[in-house]
């Protein structure tokens, strides 16, 4: 193939140029006309291509529900449960225990609970929980964050006995109501 | 039920690693339509396509305690669905040889294809006729963002073919596109 415009490049010297962040510069290909624009253009169309398949999305935005209700079916068969952690028990031969997943859903659902909260992860380790939760723009955080640490703490005593040291609640996230589909 | 469509996908993702499904159904009706099409261009298949993002979906659940950034959670799922795509199209392919030949015979003039009404519909066109490996390694590297070697590895194919198909595939598609510019 010839070279483009005034140099030797070649189209696909010019796109391994653009992969490389058009690094080191190359002044040859910089001060030549005919490759800029090919280089313009080589951008457009994968910059295009990006937009058709975002385009493409756009264009199609519902999901089967049998498509939907065929991977749940098989999502629903893998529980990740965790490890067992025991309780307490009264009776000496019996032996009881909650999973990690179980106490992960008990946290989940308490923090959920709190208003304009969601609950994101939740690490257990010991007798420490650490959450890290989403507040709805315009709640107060520091009063959320208290209101789900107190509801897990009691949540959790409540239901498992698990003598638990301390919840830690980390705001990482501010969320808006959801515009589609959302409860506003 | 808590309404998780405000979530962020850092949220969700979060969540969905630590088991909870509803997380991981609201990430699915996030982006799944995004996973979809990225299949649809690759597979040329709304069918395969469908499988593969189910297929890719059932194995991201399984891996989520090894995405590293929650917040680039569709990135990973469109990896791991491109990954599934790539194996059914390996699997579909006998000879990749017969491929590259029949790559020569559809290389078709601009002047032969109907008149789009929009540059995206005229890169449509374009994209769709292309031979099937030619518009695979496109898709992967320009819509995926993956290097020649990574593509190479996925398809079963040496870097250099990859290299040969993506340099025929941007002349057809650079030459279809100017009128465009």
């Amino acid at each position: 193939m010839d070279g483009i415009g005034g140099t030797t490049y070649t189209l696909d010297d010019l796109s391994d140029y653009l992969d490389s962040g058009r690094l080191p510069v190359n002044a040859e290909i910089e001060a030549d006309a005919e490759c800029q624009a090919v280089l313009a253009s080589l951008e457009r169309v994968g910059s295009l291509s990006r937009e058709l398949v975002a385009r493409d999305a756009d264009e199609n935005p519902t999901l089967d529900e049998s498509w939907f209700g065929s991977l749940f079916a098989t999502i629903a068969l893998e529980v990740k449960a965790g490890k067992d952690i025991p309780l307490s028990s009264s009776d000496p031969h019996t032996s009881l225990s909650i999973t990690e997943g179980a106490i992960r859903e008990l946290v989940r659902a308490a923090g959920d609970s709190v208003d304009g909260v969601l609950v994101g992860s939740v690490r257990l380790s010991e007798s420490v929980v650490d959450i890290s939760i989403s507040v709805l723009l315009g709640i107060p955080v520091t009063g959320a964050a208290e209101a789900v640490r107190q509801a897990v703490y009691s949540d959790l005593f409540k239901h498992t006995e698990l003598a638990i040291d301390s919840v830690n609640v980390t705001v990482d996230d501010v969320h808006v109501i959801a515009t589609e589909g959302g409860t506003a | 039920m808590i309404d998780l469509a405000a979530a962020s996908d850092a949220l969700l993702a979060g969540r969905a690693a630590d088991g909870d499904a509803n997380a991981f159904g609201a990430l699915v009706r996030r982006h799944g339509p995004y996973l979809r099409a990225f299949a649809t261009r690759l597979t040329g298949s709304a069918a395969d396509a469908d499988d593969v993002v189910q297929e890719g979906l059932i194995a991201a659940w399984d891996q989520l305690d090894t995405l590293g950034e929650p917040g680039k959670v569709r990135a990973w799922l469109a990896t791991i669905v491109s990954r599934k795509a790539t194996d059914r199209i390996r699997s579909r392919k006998p000879s990749s040889e017969l491929d590259e030949e029949r790559a020569e015979d559809s290389e078709r003039g601009p002047e032969q294809r109907a008149i789009a009404t929009s540059q995206l519909d005229a890169l449509s066109d374009v994209l769709s006729a292309l031979p099937d490996a030619q518009r695979q390694c496109w898709v992967l590297k320009e819509v995926g963002g993956y290097s020649y070697e990574e593509i190479a590895e996925r398809l079963g194919v040496t870097p250099v073919v990859v290299r040969g198909r993506l340099a025929r595939a941007r002349a057809t598609v650079i030459a279809e596109m100017e009128a465009w510019r």
